[in-house]
């Protein structure tokens, strides 16, 4: 409680944050099962100054309404098939201008403690409307590293099914099974996957963690894909190159990580 | 929900023994089986003393299978009385039961011994020759042998208590495990139908009161297949109301007969793993199979659900449900029935086998 008042509070939302404002707080619904959606919606349309900006029935809709629609709050499910509302929520924390998030869910045991220890807000369906419209007024934006924590403590989220890239406006999202490989440029990384490739704004160090057993650190700059490693090859100057499967570019291992790649790609063909 | 009624006793009203029932055909057979073999070990043991092996083995299987069967018929018409009794009183009676038994037959063969020699004028070697010498060993015999007896008795009894007592409590945990989810989603699928569909929220009602009705009932409750069915259909229809199109569910058990008896809650756990494992995880939903046959006198049912990638880790919540399947299956059938999982790249199928048996007449359970 003592933190609202504090100057962090800014980055908490519109209506606070902005009490002039006469616009009214617009609010995204995320739920895969449509009577929980239905529920909200009639919820939200009993407060005064909030619109329902829109509803998603699942993770990747939801992101592509983040983007296109530009919601205030998100009402964030969280267990929803595909992606759940924790790696949603992480994918959002990483916009450019992330809306607040409110998480619901019936029955979570574990992530709901998990909230509770990083003061993250959170709704027990069936929601009460008092508590919807307290939780509105002090929606506040979740960070990517209460995000990480939560997906550590809950089981949640963990490994991310999904890699978000943008494109300007555009959001992108890449499913983990389709990348060949990581590769750290001077500001951001490369994705090559099967659609091409993007540049995300995140650590080769933090990817190589998430991703543990299914990628491999080959190089200071490289991690890639165990499942798409066709071959490893000793070049004639003695160096080891990955090759893979669908990709037609090599990548050189370096001498430091030689000896546990050849055991990690070697131990699981 | 945590009001539960106080589980009731295990075997009744108190009146329990640990004495099997001596009335019941299995009992007897295994009475007459375990005769004839002492009485083949007995004949082995004094072959060469001196009569032959054979007069040997007619004398001793005449003696005991008099005194086990007769033993078993006394212990078959008291058991009322004697389960009425303290442990100790109807231990001590059952084995007073023995011994006079041995005791009176072992008078009967000497005096008939004697009886028979007197008129033929000579002695027969079948019989026992001296009075004392040939009771008192037997009363030891039967003192030793029936106390080993009533104990193995007691420890099989308890130990087949122990195994329902453990079936029961995963029952409960069971019961514990698949309520917060399911209920408070529906919940708040009630509450979202109260605004838009009033008569639906009713029906939902409706539902879930039949639904927590069977899973709140005694765990031992043995219900009818028609039942089951009707129980799995009506959580279907509530997850139905939760999941939309996402669930389809295909039920072919037109062949299964409805008056076969089964384990209550057979179904319904088997259901909700396969939509909570297979379906809820894809975004697309999915399919699935319930399907059941009769051979000959062997019931199987098969629930089948695609296999998602994602949920592929989680399934320690459903084998915890399959082995409290597997454990009340047996309680009911002991040694004929099984449950099977075959699990292929696309699909997840549960199996189960049990003998058919059919209810005698239309249930007036729960409904």
């Amino acid at each position: 409680m003592t933190r609202r008042a504090g100057p962090a509070e800014n980055a908490a939302l519109p209506m606070s944050a902005n009490p002039s404002s006469l616009e009214s707080v617009r609010v995204l619904i995320v739920d895969d099962e449509p009577p929980a959606r239905e529920r909200l919606r009639s919820l939200l349309g009993e407060l005064d100054d909030v619109v329902v900006a829109g509803e998603a029935a699942n993770g990747r809709e939801a992101l592509e309404m983040c983007a296109g629609l530009e919601p205030d709050i998100v009402l964030l499910d969280i267990r929803m098939p595909g992606m759940d509302g924790i790696e949603v929520a992480r994918h959002i924390s990483a916009l450019d201008d992330p809306p607040a998030v409110i998480f619901t869910t019936a029955h979570d045991e574990y992530a709901l403690e998990a909230f509770e220890a990083q003061a993250i807000g959170y709704l027990l369906k069936p929601v009460r409307i008092e508590k919807l419209a307290r939780a509105i007024r002090r929606a506040a934006r979740v960070a990517g590293p209460q995000l990480m924590r939560i997906a550590e403590l809950s089981q949640l989220g963990r490994h991310r099914s999904q890699i978000c890239a943008r494109l300007g406006s555009e959001l992108r999202l890449i499913p983990v099974e389709d990348v060949f490989y990581f590769s750290a440029g001077q500001k951001y990384v490369t994705v090559r996957h099967r659609g091409g490739s993007d540049l995300i704004d995140e650590s080769l160090r933090a990817l190589a963690t998430e991703f543990v057993p299914e990628f491999v650190r080959i190089h200071r700059n490289s991690l890639v894909a165990v499942r798409h490693v066709s071959a490893v090859e000793r070049s004639t100057d003695g160096h080891y190159l990955v090759r893979f499967k669908d990709c037609p570019e090599t990548l050189p291992v370096s001498r430091r990580h030689a000896a546990q790649t050849l055991r990690q790609l070697r131990g699981d063909h | 929900m945590s009001a539960q009624p106080p589980a009731p006793a295990p075997a009744g009203d108190g009146r329990s023994t640990y004495l099997p029932d001596f009335c019941e055909a299995r009992t007897v057979l295994a009475i007459v089986l375990v005769a004839a073999l002492v009485a083949v070990v007995l004949a082995l043991a004094r072959q060469n003393v001196r009569a032959e092996f054979l007069t040997e083995l007619a004398r001793v299987s005449v003696y005991l299978l008099w005194t086990s069967l007769l033993c078993a018929a006394l212990l078959c018409k008291t058991r009322p009385t004697l389960a009425g009794l303290s442990l100790r009183a109807s231990s001590l009676w059952a084995l007073a039961i023995i011994v006079g038994t041995v005791a009176v037959v072992s008078e009967c063969v000497y005096w008939f011994g004697r009886l028979w020699a007197a008129q033929l004028g000579v002695a027969s070697s079948f019989f026992p020759e001296r009075h004392w010498s040939f009771l008192l060993p037997n009363l030891a015999i039967a003192a030793i042998v029936g106390a080993v007896a009533l104990r193995y008795f007691y420890v099989a009894f308890e130990w087949r208590r122990s195994v329902e007592l453990e079936a029961r409590a995963r029952v409960r945990a069971l019961q514990a495990r698949i309520r917060p989810h399911f209920l408070f989603n529906s919940l708040n699928t009630v509450a979202a139908l109260t605004r838009s569909d009033p008569s639906r929220a009713e029906e939902a009602i409706e539902d879930l009161a039949d639904l927590f009705r069977v899973s709140l009932n005694d765990s031992r409750a043995q219900i009818t297949l028609r039942e089951e069915l009707e129980v799995a259909r009506i959580y279907q229809r509530i997850e139905q109301l939760r999941l939309g199109d996402r669930l389809r569910v295909r039920w072919q058990v037109g062949e299964l007969p409805p008056r076969a008896i089964v384990p209550s809650l057979l179904l319904q756990p088997l259901l909700e793993n396969a939509i909570g494992h297979g379906i809820e995880p894809l975004p697309e939903g999915g399919t699935v199979t319930v399907d059941g046959h009769v051979d000959g006198s062997e019931v199987t049912i098969e629930v089948w659900n695609p296999v998602s990638q994602v949920a592929r880790a989680v399934r320690s919540g459903n084998r915890m449900a399959l082995d409290n399947i597997r454990q009340r299956l047996e309680l009911v059938f002991p040694g004929r029935s099984a449950v099977e999982v075959v699990e292929s790249g696309e699909d997840y199928r549960v199996r189960l086998r049990f003998p058919l048996v059919l209810g005698n007449s239309e249930p007036v359970d729960w409904k």
